[in-house]
């Protein structure tokens, strides 16, 4: 991402999310997003089929057995 | 040995002394009260001392122990030891901070965390709670709130973070074991620059129940001490599933698996291998210095690199920032002036991440683990500098790692994330002499659940005379 296309994302996500950016945090919010981007431009750059599956697994909650 | 003589021992000759009767566990917790009264103002550990629950559950070890109990209570493995715990853990009755300004307004909990329980049932007294970076998303403990935590062997410069007071206070001999948490780092950091030895067990080992998360998806919690046996003895009390009530759903409930008695089986016939590439690339001289000097007690030749590890560090600092920005959302939209500075900006940016970059790095990170997993095939431990550096003095902003420049607090960690992010067991185990003054750890890492085997290691190191982690003089 350029800096001028990483300016109008955060600035447009901040609003999306009700997250007013003061003027003493935007400067660090943008130098951080960059970082981040940085990271995941070297996630992208991992070649991954659909079939490889996220690490993440969901555990269903079965209901608690009534106590006699 | 007087209780004051006692408290520069480590907790297993503590509990011993207290077993035979050598002195009573209200004396060697009062000695643990007068150490932190008399050094804390300048290591700035601990943000809560308890000392009048602590000297009343002293007391009632020692008349368990004079009781019909007694024979049983003898038994304890932690008896009359005093800890203390990263304040990110519930202590019934006092407010859980996580290093923060905005939880001062909260309640305090009813009950102690999970682990904390445990401790305490295995004979040892909770004495405190520690200082660390707000909301554990730091590897520096400089914080803003309450004021740095303060390297024992050195006051100028940082303990490390995220859980700085828990190895600060280990490291000044306020207490002999402590508790802390490691997202990315957070144990093995501290560690290292204090010179005390930290376990990182495998994710989904311990209950986090009572604990104030970071990032659920790889906080994971675990002891430092001053010997390999000291966290073995805190790791087995602490293991086994949860019974009734609340349960972490991210606690794998295995049952117990103790690890007390393999310790003496050494590192002999290990295949043992030293990590390259990445891990050496990122890490000043002293760094390789405490690695090859224990792959030489070790007899460890061979160096192997990790498949997909800068793209792991990736993934584990996506995740972190994405998942942690949004725990706290509601209060970055409310008052985010409230927030540490040091942190702040970066919470921020975390809240505004694509969905899209974090669900990749989640796939990107079972790839990783995948093969890593490989590696495991041929070797049964692999060595890693646990810092690229040795402790940086506070408020240092940058340093240079091979010939680059990079700020320090998000990048203290960076040995460290690449194994957290898969979830991988680790021993750091500290090394004097790499650096002219001060310590520098290193991970001793081994297969998810093989916890048995990065402590059998770290023993054998320490009895070996490799490494050890002396009590700062703090004169």
């Amino acid at each position: 991402m350029t800096p001028a296309e990483i300016e109008a994302y955060v600035d447009a996500s901040a609003a999306a999310l009700g997250l007013k950016l003061r003027s003493d945090h935007r400067p660090g919010v943008l130098r951080y997003f960059a970082l981040a981007a940085e990271f995941a431009a070297a996630v992208e750059a991992v070649p991954l089929s659909e079939r490889d599956e996220p690490a993440l697994r969901f555990a269903p909650v079965p209901p608690r057995e009534s106590e006699q | 040995m007087n209780a004051s003589g006692l408290l520069r021992q480590d907790a297993s000759a503590m509990a011993d002394a207290v077993r035979g009767n050598a002195v009573s566990a209200v004396a060697l917790v009062q000695a643990s009260l007068d150490r932190i009264e008399a050094t804390d103002r300048r290591v700035n550990a601990f943000t809560a001392v308890l000392r009048e629950r602590a000297l009343r559950r002293a007391a009632q070890v020692d008349a368990s122990l004079a009781s019909a109990h007694g024979p049983r209570t003898r038994e304890l493995p932690l008896l009359g030891v005093p800890f203390a715990v990263k304040n990110l853990f519930d202590i019934a009755g006092l407010t859980t901070l996580a290093g923060s300004k905005i939880e001062r307004e909260h309640q305090p909990p009813r009950d102690d965390a999970a682990l904390v329980r445990r401790l305490e049932s295995a004979g040892a007294v909770l004495v405190g709670a520690l200082n660390m970076d707000e909301y554990a998303y730091g590897f520096t403990t400089e914080n803003s709130h309450v004021g740095p935590c303060h390297n024992p062997h050195d006051l100028a410069r940082i303990a490390g973070g995220s859980s700085g007071g828990s190895g600060a206070a280990v490291a000044a001999g306020q207490v002999p074991l402590t508790l802390g948490s490691d997202t990315n780092g957070s144990i093995r950091v501290p560690s290292s620059l204090c010179g005390v030895f930290g376990l990182k067990p495998t994710f989904g080992r311990l209950p986090r129940t009572g604990s104030f998360p970071f990032v659920s998806s790889l906080d994971h919690l675990g002891p430092f001490a001053r010997s390999a046996r000291d966290l073995a003895l805190a790791y087995d009390a602490m293991q086994g599933p949860e019974g009734r009530g609340p349960h972490d759903p991210g606690c794998a409930q295995r049952a117990v698996e103790p690890v007390g008695a393999a310790l003496r089986l050494g590192a002999q016939g290990l295949r043992i291998g030293v990590l390259g590439g990445y891990f050496r690339q990122h890490a000043q001289p002293e760094a390789l210095t405490a690695v090859d000097a224990v792959a030489q007690a070790l007899g460890a030749s061979r160096t192997v690199e990790l498949p997909l590890v800068e793209a792991g560090r990736a993934a584990a600092f996506l995740i972190t920032n994405s998942e942690g920005a949004a725990l706290h959302l509601p209060d970055l939209r409310r008052r985010a002036q409230d927030f540490e500075p040091l942190s702040r900006d970066r919470f921020l940016a975390g809240a505004l991440l694509p969905a899209a970059w974090v669900a990749r790095a989640q796939r990107v990170r079972r790839l990783y683990a995948e093969q890593v997993a490989r590696v495991f095939e041929r070797f049964d431990i692999l060595l890693a500098a646990a810092t690229p550096s040795a402790a940086t003095p506070i408020g240092a902003e940058f340093f240079e790692i091979n010939g680059h420049r990079l700020p320090v607090r998000p990048n203290m960690g960076l040995l460290t994330q690449p194994i957290s992010c898969i979830g991988l067991p680790v021993c750091a185990v500290p090394v004097w002499g790499a650096h002219p003054d001060l310590p520098i750890g290193v991970q001793v890492i081994a297969a998810p659940w093989r916890e048995d085997l990065v402590l059998r290691v770290a023993s054998a190191l320490e009895s070996a005379g490799v490494v050890h982690a002396p009590v700062a003089p703090l004169a």
